[in-house]
């Protein structure tokens, strides 16, 4: 039995998770997630993790390896940092195993993973610096139309006639969006044409990677996103791919179970060769 | 003292553009001198033994904005020479008295011509090494450049250089060396008490410090890091190589130990290090020089290797001796020694089945989440799936 803590330090979210690994037996303790808000992104997930072990009734010392993600290099008290293409493939597996490919779409950039059975990652690519593609964008966009962000995936599941959005570059779209709601087009439509501009260049982010049958899990915080979710398997259906986009309810966590998991691994890895004292 | 108020002197040295330490040392005594040198190799021995300051100029690194220094040099080099021009035309190495141009490549031989030109009143001399190592060969003609470097630097300096005092200076630089080794061997050995932006900061400081007070600095550090307690990360150990001329930026160095990477051997400032063993006090001290280099000296792209099969035994060593796991090639970019050298080097690791893996940089790159996305990935890599664990 080895607990094992993974903590994923996004642009807007800590993820903080605890697992008890024995073997090939995972047994998922706790987890939360925190906005970070303004706030140092590093006490607020020394924070999360203490009351997290608290509510697991568990103290630091009984976790024997915690490992970082994302921008988490720096917290004071990690074992081990594992890079976030790592952890996602890692945790995308954990969720669904015949998972061949990972989207991973968080609040500034996307990226595609292509992983084999044990989550190791074979290949990736990442969308470019512009944020059209990115969950910063669609906050801005829920803004603007006076929506919560929540709203976004049921509300673009009802549209009835998608406006087309440039899926070139952020402001553009953003001044699209403006004279959209100018012109009275429905935040449905609205957000079905983003969606839909946003499953496009996804799309072809996967085709890139060589991802062209099997499943895709989608990790990162749009993986919440319903709409988008349907979005992307009616861009596949369009671009005759034959993958199919799943998420989880729990997606949002892939990186830290990824993270988790892989700490486990690490640990036993140290133990058999005798050196646990490298990682305490 | 600690290591944080030791590192933070070596950082002031690191950061000052416009090298008050040495202007300082030069107008506490009347006579003193100060001679400039670039990477890769200048028997700093003579200097020392001349009553000058050896003043390692490395280019102007990410703080220096170039605007003169372009209008020398065509666009597909690399920068050093650019920000070393800029230095001189900005008036930062006015006190100057002497420049070492070694041989690196076309490039720094072409821009000791040009400080020839620009800074007639200065004594500058382009440092040619041998590309042969045979002591009756090689060994006869580096003799014969010392003897040059020394009438040159006696000419300068208005006093002779004895053989007493190149003893001297020898005896100072074995120890500094001796110092350099042992901090080398403690990051080898305790990774986590040495962070590879400390130990880089350090001997950065040799490039400015006399030996003596450098020598100090080094077993000071030692010391205190040995008392401190650091977390140990499960980090993977890697060897960073091609980084000798043109020094990368201080985040370059921090992002690839951030990245998960305990950096345990390094090309940097290799003039530190660049002689193995100590060089004999006893006989003839230009002979003795002679000879260190010629069959003690390490192993670089700007070095000439006969044997093929020998090519990259070096760093295959390196790896070894320093118990690491990967190596990590970072060149600046356009630097035709090390580059040219890599796909050899490269070749030699995959048959010893060592990972590797290469990215190019400049003195004054400023994005560094590249870096840190390849060398985390290649630490994932080794920590998961490296056929040794």
């Amino acid at each position: 039995m080895t607990i094992t803590a993974g903590i994923d330090i996004g642009t807007g979210v800590v993820k903080t998770v605890i697992f008890d690994v024995d073997g090939d037996n995972t047994k998922w303790l706790g987890k939360r997630s925190d906005r970070i808000r303004q706030r140092d992104p590093f006490q607020l997930a020394e924070q999360a993790y203490d009351e997290l072990l608290e509510e697991c009734g568990l103290g630091r010392k009984d976790v024997a390896y915690v490992a970082t993600t994302g921008e988490g290099e720096n917290l004071a008290f990690h074992t081990g940092h594992f890079y976030s293409m790592t952890t996602h493939g890692r945790g995308a597996i954990y969720f669904e195993p015949k998972a061949g490919a990972v989207l991973d779409i968080g609040a500034l950039h996307g990226r595609a993973i292509k992983v084999d059975e044990r989550g190791k990652v074979t290949t990736y690519r990442m969308t470019s610096q512009c944020a059209s593609g990115s969950g910063q964008f669609l906050e801005n966009i829920a803004r603007y139309l006076g929506i919560a962000q929540d709203e976004i995936g049921t509300l673009s599941q009802q549209a009835d006639d998608p406006e087309k959005v440039s899926s070139i570059c952020a402001v553009l779209a953003e001044t699209d969006v403006i004279n959209m709601v100018s012109r009275g087009i429905s935040a449905p439509n609205i957000l079905k044409g983003i969606h839909e501009s946003m499953a496009v260049r996804l799309a072809k982010l996967l085709k890139s990677i060589g991802a062209v049958d099997g499943v895709v899990l989608m990790t990162g915080g749009l993986a919440l996103d319903t709409g988008l979710v349907a979005a992307l398997n009616e861009a596949m259906v369009k671009e005759k791919v034959n993958l199919v986009v799943k998420s989880h309810p729990d997606s949002i966590y892939a990186g830290a179970i990824g993270a988790a998991l892989w700490g486990a691994f690490r640990h036993e890895k140290l133990a058999r060769l005798g050196q646990l004292a490298m990682a305490s | 003292m600690s290591t944080a108020e030791i590192v933070s002197r070596a950082q002031q040295l690191f950061e000052d553009l416009n090298f008050t330490y040495a202007r300082e040392w030069k107008a506490a005594a009347p006579g003193r001198k100060v001679v400039g040198f670039m990477p890769v190799y200048v028997p700093r021995e003579m200097i020392w033994a001349a009553g000058a300051l050896p003043l390692g100029i490395f280019g102007g690194g990410d703080e220096l904005e170039v605007i003169h220094g372009d209008a020398y040099y065509q666009s597909y080099i690399c920068r050093i020479p650019r920000s070393t021009i800029e230095l001189g035309v900005s008036n930062r190495l006015d006190f100057v008295d002497g420049m070492l141009f070694p041989f690196v490549c076309d490039v720094i031989r072409n821009l000791s011509g040009i400080w020839k030109i620009m800074f007639p009143n200065v004594y500058s001399k382009f440092f040619d090494t041998p590309q042969n190592y045979q002591s009756s060969i090689g060994g006869n003609y580096y003799v014969q450049e010392l003897h040059e470097l020394r009438e040159g630097l006696e000419k300068m300096a208005g006093r002779k250089i004895t053989d007493d005092d190149l003893r001297r200076s020898i005896a100072d630089y074995n120890e500094n060396r001796k110092a350099v080794r042992e901090v080398y061997d403690f990051r080898i050995e305790q990774p986590w008490k040495a962070p590879a932006w400390e130990v880089y900061l350090l001997m950065r400081a040799g490039m400015v410090l006399p030996p003596d007070e450098h020598t100090k600095m080094l077993r000071d550090y030692v010391a205190a890091a040995r008392d401190e307690d650091r977390p140990i990360r499960d980090n993977c150990r890697i060897v960073v190589t091609g980084s000798f001329c043109e020094q990368p930026p201080l985040n370059l160095v921090k992002s690839i130990e951030m990245a998960g990477c305990y950096v345990v051997d390094d090309d940097y400032m290799l003039v530190n290090r660049w002689l193995m063993t100590d060089v004999p006090t006893e006989g003839d001290p230009l002979v003795n020089l002679s000879e260190a280099f010629i069959k003690h000296s390490v192993e670089t792209a700007c070095k000439y290797v006969d044997k093929e099969e020998v090519k990259g035994q070096f760093l295959v060593e390196s790896v070894r001796r320093s118990k690491a796991e990967g190596v990590i090639f970072a060149a600046p970019s356009f630097c035709d020694p090390a580059l040219l050298d890599r796909p050899m080097l490269q070749h030699r690791l995959t048959e010893n089945n060592i990972p590797f893996i290469a990215f190019k940089y400049a003195e004054n790159s400023g994005q560094m989440q590249p870096i840190r996305e390849q060398a985390g990935t290649f630490a994932d890599s080794i920590k998961l799936w490296s056929e040794q664990q």
